[in-house]
């Protein structure tokens, strides 16, 4: 989507279009979800967390000043709800990873086991160094958007993606080793 | 494969959501009924408001009517007598304008 369509959308939501709007969500869910499942851990809870977050842009919408994309604002979002619900609830960073197994390994490409070493590494991570790493390193996001959408500055979000990889790194070659 | 491929990989396909049409209509969905729920709490509000300031100033009316109840039944009286002027005026002035026509 160019940025000037998105401009357009974001117009017409504002004047209450919901097709607008649901065109917004269709483009950029698959961004806002993928991060929220990386940094959240758990599918189910991160599809929900993303949807208060599109519902809770939506009635923002007023507010958004286009100083960064659309996907960024809605991301940002997603992030601090993520966080006050963890907060909120108390839950444990290690999750269940047993959902992995369940997944055709062959259809993604990577081997289940890989993909349990490095959610479990990411799971351990701090909450702010998880968010940079599943921004950058999973959803290609800039580290530039990443210290916009978390509010940091660009060097700590630097040191967070170069000490998340060598974690995530460390996690696959002790993987190897077992 | 090198680690930081596999990383890559690892990463890449553990949490990569395919586009779901559903997902877009259930956050249309919610987005609208939070909509409405705002709506009707502020229409809620509103007339909430209008009725406790219209109750205050029947209030106030009351309290100023019982204090003030010989002025406000020399105004009822003034008020009546003025009625009763400008009606007979009017019934007048529909009786002779027929006559004046003709």
């Amino acid at each position: 989507m160019s940025p000037n369509d998105e401009a357009r959308l974001i117009a017409a939501a504002r004047k209450g279009d919901s097709r607008a709007y649901a065109a917004l969500v269709d483009a950029h869910q698959q961004a806002v979800r993928g991060f929220l499942r990386r940094f959240a851990g758990h599918w189910a809870d991160a599809d929900d967390l993303a949807q208060e977050a599109f519902v809770t842009a939506w009635r923002k919408l007023a507010r958004f000043e286009g100083r960064s994309s659309f996907r960024s604002w809605v991301s940002g979002i997603g992030f601090r709800i993520a966080r006050d619900a963890k907060r909120a609830h108390g839950r444990a960073q290690v999750r269940d990873s047993d959902w992995l197994n369940e997944q055709d390994a062959g259809e993604e490409g990577a081997p289940v086991e890989d993909r349990i070493a490095v959610t479990r590494a990411m799971a351990e991570l701090p909450d702010e160094q998880r968010a940079v790493v599943a921004l950058c390193l999973g959803e290609g996001f800039s580290h530039s958007e990443a210290a916009e959408i978390l509010k940091l500055p660009l060097g700590t979000v630097k040191s967070h993606v170069t000490r998340g990889r060598e974690r995530l790194l460390r996690a696959l070659e002790t993987e190897d080793g077992r | 494969m090198d680690a930081e491929a596999r990383l890559a990989a690892a990463l890449g396909a553990a949490a990569a959501p395919a586009r779901d049409p559903a997902f877009t209509l259930a956050v249309i969905r919610a987005a609208e009924a939070d909509r409405f729920k705002t709506e009707a709490l502020r229409s809620m509000l509103s007339s909430g408001a209008v009725a406790a300031a219209a109750a205050c100033l029947m209030l106030l009316l009351a309290g100023w009517t019982a204090v003030n109840w010989q002025g406000v039944q020399g105004g009822i009286l003034g008020a009546g007598g003025i009625f009763a002027l400008v009606a007979t005026a009017r019934l007048m002035t529909q009786r002779l304008a027929p006559a004046a026509a003709r």
